[in-house]
């Protein structure tokens, strides 16, 4: 990595981290009741639509970045350690509904996708 | 975010906190050589495998989480642009993602939805606590946008990026064996509900699976954030 290529890596992050922020600024001057994040994705997808690809740096970064979101996570799995009372309270319901919910949702996914695509396939095969 | 969980951007201490944030990056470090030495198995989650170390060290000398936080947040921090940065491959797989339109709007109209009623009714019936079911609610979506949401409908964030991450862990762990029981074969099916459902983990274990199984996951986690974050403060705002 040349010093050229660490100088756009870090450009490209400071974009990521812009758009992060535009996000918080333009939700909190709408009042809307979503989160800045959610914002940042639709600024950086407007732009890169109107830029029409994806500069080398920004890619790079971006795949780095989600390659690795699983330590990204790592001090918010800690962070629970602080609420374990909480926790505690309601090991069981949480428990059962991490489980059940989770297991039920996958599955109505997977089976609302397939079905849908069944039968848009059929339609399509149709006309 | 000034709770004891996770601490404020605090630049000034960072330096203190530096150990915090170098054993992080150590354990996790050491997580992934752990899951690749294993042959990459789901059960070796690297999120599960860092994270119950450092609990264990806080706990066992019994230092505070927001010490630990000095140095922790700035990772907490770097998961906002590195959401922002899903816009990336939302991009890039545009064309896939068009074709796949109704498939997709389908599952991200029922799944998230079942996640959050299922969840409410079992939570309700067991008798938990009105914190502890509006933290349970985003628990689909991505940690940012899920402790942005449970800030908006009276949750606890600090709770819910925690039920986040075993919610992707659950989905990372179990998801395969889930999809071949009851016959899902498809990549993109498989990749799009493991992505809806279990959020960034989840789309690091499809990606495991296969490229357009990730690919796929990748976008249903972006736009179940996008989704559940507009719908679901809107009518829990209208309901409760």
């Amino acid at each position: 990595m040349t010093l050229r290529d660490a100088l756009f890596a870090a450009l490209a992050f400071l974009a990521l981290v812009a758009c992060n922020i535009a996000g918080g600024y333009v939700a909190a001057l709408l009042r809307l009741p979503v989160p800045g994040t959610v914002i940042g994705i639709l600024i950086l997808l407007g732009a890169l639509l109107a830029y029409g690809r994806v500069p080398d740096p920004l890619r790079r970064v971006a795949v780095f970045l989600l390659a690795h979101l699983n330590l990204l996570y790592v001090p918010a799995g800690v962070g629970v350690l602080a609420y374990v009372a909480l926790v505690r309270n309601d090991l069981w319901p949480i428990v059962v509904v991490l489980f059940v919910s989770t297991f039920l949702s996958m599955i109505a996914s997977a089976l609302a996708f397939h079905w849908t695509a069944k039968l848009t396939a059929r339609k399509e095969d149709g006309e | 975010m000034s709770e004891a969980g996770l601490a404020a951007m605090d630049w000034g201490r960072l330096g203190e906190g530096s150990f915090w944030l170098a054993l992080t990056i150590a354990f996790y470090v050491a997580a992934r050589r752990l899951q690749q030495v294993l042959g990459g198995t789901p059960l070796a989650n690297t999120v599960l495998v860092a994270a119950i170390p450092l609990m264990a060290i806080l706990y066992w000398f019994g230092i505070p989480v927001s010490e630990y936080q000095r140095g922790g947040w700035l990772l907490l921090w770097v998961l906002g642009p590195a959401t922002v940065a899903l816009a990336v491959p939302l991009y890039l797989n545009f064309a896939h993602v068009r074709v796949a339109l109704w498939p997709m709007c389908a599952a991200l109209l029922v799944g998230p939805a079942v996640a959050v009623i299922s969840g409410l009714i079992l939570a309700e019936a067991m008798g938990a606590r009105i914190e502890t079911i509006r933290s349970l609610a985003p628990k689909t979506v991505t940690t940012p946008i899920a402790m942005g949401i449970a800030r908006e409908i009276g949750g606890i964030p600090e709770l819910t990026a925690a039920f986040v991450i075993f919610t992707g862990i659950i989905g990372a762990v179990f998801g395969a064996a889930l999809f071949n029981a009851i016959g899902m074969r498809d990549a993109r099916t498989r990749g799009f509900a493991m992505g809806v459902i279990s959020g960034g983990i989840g789309t690091a274990r499809a990606f495991q699976e296969s490229f357009l199984a990730g690919t796929f996951s990748g976008v249903g986690m972006t736009l179940s954030g996008i989704l559940t974050a507009i719908v679901l403060p809107l009518v829990w705002l209208a309901f409760f």
